[in-house]
């Protein structure tokens, strides 16, 4: 009779004070990520992405297998390897050589999956070195106000006006750019720009609740409310743009190396830029020069781009189905 | 609202004089100076070079360098370009520039009016097989690799099917007995295009007036004449076929990027026609027995267009951007080839000049951006 | 009989969501006379604005009507076809909704989103056939016709209020739903609003279904109240009826008197407990587990929605037999 009452977790006052805080929050905090994680496999735009990441970490993960036991180095090595049992280079695929050779003799899936690495860590630097800085930065705004909030809006209006290719391709001709400097400066970009108006707006939703302002009276200092309350409930939107700023950070490499104005050892777009100055780019019969590459670096952006919006789905209510 | 633009032009022309300084001070920082090219011949002798040096004025302090490149900005100098035999920079931009905006004119406003459609209709009819199948292709043309992508579209349309030139601006044969440069026809060509957008979009307005059963009609013949106007202009100057030939060679690369670039509008009006779709006013519009391609359009649409406008205007500040790529692989000679060339060939003068032509660009953008969503949004207009 | 305008037979709509399948709307059955005003009246997510938009059948995607008749003039409404139903709202039954402000849409004028309406039922020819009417509305609800040309963020959200009414009036309608009309304004504009809505219903001799959470507004304007509860009606009758003589438990707690009944005697109590999981309801009468009469057989069966004498409706296995009068 009494079955549609609410039950609460304990009828004892008492044996509900001797659970620990710290395990109350685990098991509050595994339960979300189970619902979160129900939700998004019920979309099969994020799965689809999913799968891929899988799949080029998977391929990514291959290529030290495959170099210590099955492949000879001074031959399938991406950079400096050559194959000397070929005569005409670039060539054909073949059993040896799966995806061929490049104009240099080297073994053309061996670079691919080489670059994948490439790709996926430089990828996750820049997205963490934006992430950080937005959050930080989105919270401590949106929190202070007043000139803190002006100077760095200013410099996110800045940011957000210039176009991030041309500026980084006069800074690649100016300075030598490696593949991290280029993570953290793609990084550092991102996380003063667009991403950070974005949290800053989330962040103000997040300071007018009442349980900030309940901890407030309770004593709470300013670096503990931003840390312990506003932070934490900026980690979802967050990690979300961590997902397209792999995106960008990947297509943007791509197209810098594709000009040929980055010194790194090899990558997609490299691989592509190498083609063209070998003069095989219109050279449709030499397919594997330059198909594999485009479709891995379009694969992966998209398959993060995908995730990301599946859980743009997730965090933003509104565009729930129901 | 007077109040707020003033502010957002306050803002914006503040956050411009920024940027250039940036710009300026970047550039300044680099080891050496741009004087190091000029003065790389190693014929000068030490005192020759530091002569040299004091008359270009290269040894003054940085303040007072960035204060009289900003003096000379104003007056319309930007220096002189080393990579160009010391032609004016000013005057290498004036040329290239048209070329850039129009290209990306027309694609964006292509790849917006067809990536709103779609995206509206995609909205309007939530889950099944179509809106996953959409959502994929979209987001991978729009992550795809534009090279690759721009020369597959090449091998295809211009190599394979011979429909359209391999690239660059004008055929050189045709051209041999043109009387006027390329650039005027050009210009006029941009010319034309803003009258007609202009007497049809007032035309569009004019008619919103009038009785229910006459708009309809109205609007159509309208819109037809107002579109002869132009063809029958340049049928009669003897100017068509040149007209028409730097119609042929803008075509492919338009197509190429209006596909890459529809896909992000698409998904971005879906995002936006559903957060619409879940406002109280549609449920409303619906109560009134109103048609569904009436609530869609007037309704949903009509609120759900702002993001998209504004980023259909904003794009225009990206533009270098999307340039730098597509020019490259088109052999188009507008102002991304030309920022990629300079800075390649360390020519700083017409680096800068370009960098500050992309920032007015910007600022035009987000000035218009913020204009047109003034006018579009009653809450501000009215306020 | 040609005076019932509408009849709603054994109506059941269940939404089916995430968590399983809301019974919203149960084996719902009343008639409405023309010109009678009906207000229902019960807690949130009892089913009354799920009933207002079944009406209208603007029902979302994953709901759907399992059974049941709505006889509009004898015509069932449940089998039409999307463009037949598009001539029966507004032109028939129209609605003012709930927070009247968001069912304006905000970057058209007022005045033109109500000709909109006029000119799609093809009320109108002219603009200034139009405007006119609208303008003639406009007065009728006490609202200056010069603010047709005005957004809707420029009105207050009383004068929000009149030009949804105005809007809800355009096509002359036969019947009209009004949900919470007076919720989010504050005392005064309410009263007063009331008053006038009651006195357009009956100058203009159209049907009103009011809808509501407070009774007090309730008493004000209806000819009978309908209590619901769960999705149910439990009970029906004249306004006095059910202010005076509740029979069924629910109502009876609502009029927060317990009057003593034939058996031993019982405190003064509140209603325990709180509204059921739609999802999983409890078996038999809903109420039960509420109810302080209740006894096995309403944990066991559903009680029948019936006639108790008069035309005062009530389900209930033990209806409340009520010697003195409540005020």
């Amino acid at each position: 009779m009494q079955e549609t009452l609410v039950r609460p977790l304990s009828t004892d006052g008492a044996s509900l004070l001797q659970i620990p805080l710290w395990r109350v929050r685990l098991k509050l905090f595994l339960r979300s990520i189970k619902t979160n994680l129900c939700l998004f496999s019920e979309n099969p735009i994020g799965l689809v992405g999913v799968v891929l990441i899988i799949f080029f970490f998977l391929f990514m993960s291959a290529h030290p297998i495959l170099m210590k036991f099955v492949w000879d180095p001074t031959i399938y090595d991406p950079v400096m390897g050559f194959e000397s049992a070929i005569a005409e280079h670039p060539s054909a695929p073949s059993p040896g050589h799966l995806l061929g050779t490049d104009p240099m003799g080297r073994d053309v899936l061996s670079q691919l999956m080489w670059s994948t690495r490439a790709a996926f860590v430089l990828g996750l630097i820049a997205a963490s070195v934006t992430a950080i800085i937005a959050t930080t930065v989105g919270a401590v705004t949106a929190y202070y106000g007043g000139l803190v909030d002006t100077i760095f809006m200013r410099l996110a209006d800045i940011i957000i006006m210039t176009p991030g290719i041309t500026i980084l391709i006069v800074l690649a001709t100016l300075v030598d750019l490696q593949m991290i400097h280029l993570a953290v400066v793609l990084g550092v970009l991102a996380g003063f720009g667009g991403t950070t108006v974005i949290i800053k707006s989330q962040a103000l939703t997040i300071k007018v609740r009442t349980y900030i302002e309940a901890a407030r009276i309770a004593g709470g200092s300013d670096w503990h409310i931003i840390f312990r309350h506003i932070i934490p409930n900026l980690l979802p939107l967050a990690f979300l743009y961590m997902m397209f700023g792999v995106t960008t950070a990947i297509f943007t490499e791509s197209v810098l190396s594709f000009f040929g104005l980055l010194n790194i050892r090899m990558s997609w777009g490299l691989m592509i830029y190498q083609t063209s100055v070998s003069g095989y780019l219109m050279d449709m019969s030499k397919w594997w020069l330059i198909y594999p590459a485009s479709l891995s670096i379009t694969m992966l952006c998209a398959a993060f781009y995908l995730v990301g919006r599946a859980m743009d789905e997730i965090i933003n209510p509104r565009l729930r189905k129901r | 609202m007077r109040r707020y633009l003033i502010q957002r032009i306050g803002q914006n022309l503040f956050t411009f004089f920024l940027f250039l300084t940036l710009v300026y001070l970047l550039l300044d920082a680099q080891p050496g100076d741009f004087g190091n090219i000029y003065l790389n011949d190693s014929r000068l002798t030490a005192e020759q070079r530091q002569v040299i040096r004091e008359q270009l004025g290269l040894n003054r302090p940085v303040m007072e360098r960035y204060l009289s490149w900003l003096g000379s900005l104003f007056q319309g100098d930007l220096g002189l370009s080393f990579s160009n035999s010391m032609r004016p920079v000013i005057s290498i931009i004036a040329e290239r520039a048209p070329r850039t905006i129009i290209l990306f004119l027309s694609v964006t406003i292509l790849a917006n009016l067809l990536g709103f459609a779609m995206g509206k209709m995609l909205a309007w009819r939530r889950g099944g097989a179509v809106e996953y199948a959409a959502t994929i292709a979209g987001v991978g043309l729009f992550t795809v690799f534009v090279p690759w992508f721009a020369l597959m579209m090449i091998w295809l349309f211009a190599y394979k099917f011979n429909l359209f030139p391999l690239g660059k601006f004008i055929d050189p044969v045709l051209w041999r007995e043109a009387t006027v440069e390329a650039n005027t026809i050009f210009l006029r060509m941009m010319l034309t295009g803003l009258l007609t957008a202009a007497a049809w979009i007032s035309w569009l307005f004019a008619t919103r007036r009038f009785n229910p059963g006459w708009r309809k009609a109205a609007r159509w013949v309208g819109t037809l004449i107002i579109l002869t106007l132009p063809i029958t202009y340049w049928a009669t100057n003897g100017l068509g076929r040149y007209a028409a030939d730097i119609l042929h060679h803008i075509a492919l690369p338009v197509l190429t990027i209006t596909i890459v670039n529809f896909a992000g509008t698409m998904l971005l009006t879906r995002s936006s026609m559903l957060e619409t779709l879940r406002e109280d006013y549609i449920m409303a519009a619906r109560a009134k027995g109103l048609p569904e391609a009436m609530i869609r359009d007037k309704h949903a649409a009509r609120n759900a267009m702002l993001p998209t406008v504004t980023s259909f205007i904003l794009a225009l500040a990206f533009v270098m951007n999307g340039g730098v790529i597509t020019e490259t692989i088109f052999s188009w000679p507008g102002m991304g080839l030309t920022l990629l060339k300079a800075a390649q060939t360390q020519d700083i003068p017409l680096v800068i000049g370009s960098l500050v032509f992309t920032g007015a660009l910007a600022l035009t953008a987000h000035l218009g951006a913020d204009l047109l969503y003034a006018f579009l949004d009653p809450r501000i207009r009215v306020s | 009989m040609n005076n019932i305008l509408l009849d709603v037979q054994d109506l059941t709509m269940h939404y089916s969501t995430r968590g399983g399948s809301v019974a919203a709307v149960e084996h719902v059955s009343f008639s409405l006379k023309k010109g009678e005003s009906l207000g229902l009246v019960g807690e949130s997510g009892c089913g009354k604005t799920s009933i207002a938009t079944t009406l209208l059948r603007l029902l979302p995607d994953n709901a759907k009507i399992l059974s049941g008749r709505i006889l509009l003039d004898g015509a069932d409404i449940v089998t039409l076809n999307n463009d037949e139903m598009r001539k029966v709202r507004w032109e028939r039954i129209s609605m003012v909704f709930q927070a009247a402000m968001n069912s304006l849409n905000p970057i058209h004028r007022v005045g033109d989103q109500i000709i909109e309406a006029l000119e799609v039922h093809d009320s109108v020819k002219t603009n200034r056939e139009a405007k006119d009417r609208v303008a003639s509305f406009f007065r009728l609800v006490g609202l200056d016709p010069k603010l047709m040309e005005r957004y809707p963020h420029e009105y207050s959200g009383g004068m929000r209020q009149r030009a949804v009414i105005a809007m809800a009036l355009a096509c002359h309608p036969d019947l009209i739903i009004a949900d919470e009309p007076t919720t989010a304004l504050d005392v005064i504009v309410q009263d007063n609003l009331l008053r006038e809505m009651s006195a357009l219903q009956k100058q203009l001799g159209m049907s009103m279904i009011y809808i509501s959470h407070d009774i007090a507004v309730i008493a004000e304007v209806s000819d009978r109240i309908g209590v619901m509860y769960a999705g149910s009606l439990v009970e029906l009758a004249s306004a006095y009826e059910v202010f005076h003589h509740p029979r069924h438990p629910y109502t009876c707690g609502l009029m927060s008197a317990f009057p003593s009944i034939v058996g031993p005697k019982r405190p003064l109590v509140t209603l325990p407990g709180e509204p059921p999981n739609l999802v999983k309801p409890p078996s038999g009468c809903r109420f039960h587990p509420r109810c302080l009469y209740a006894t096995d057989i309403c944990s066991q069966k559903i009680p029948e929605f019936r006639d108790l004498g008069g035309g005062h409706y009530a389900a209930c296995f033990h209806p409340v037999e009520v010697k003195n009068a409540v005020s």
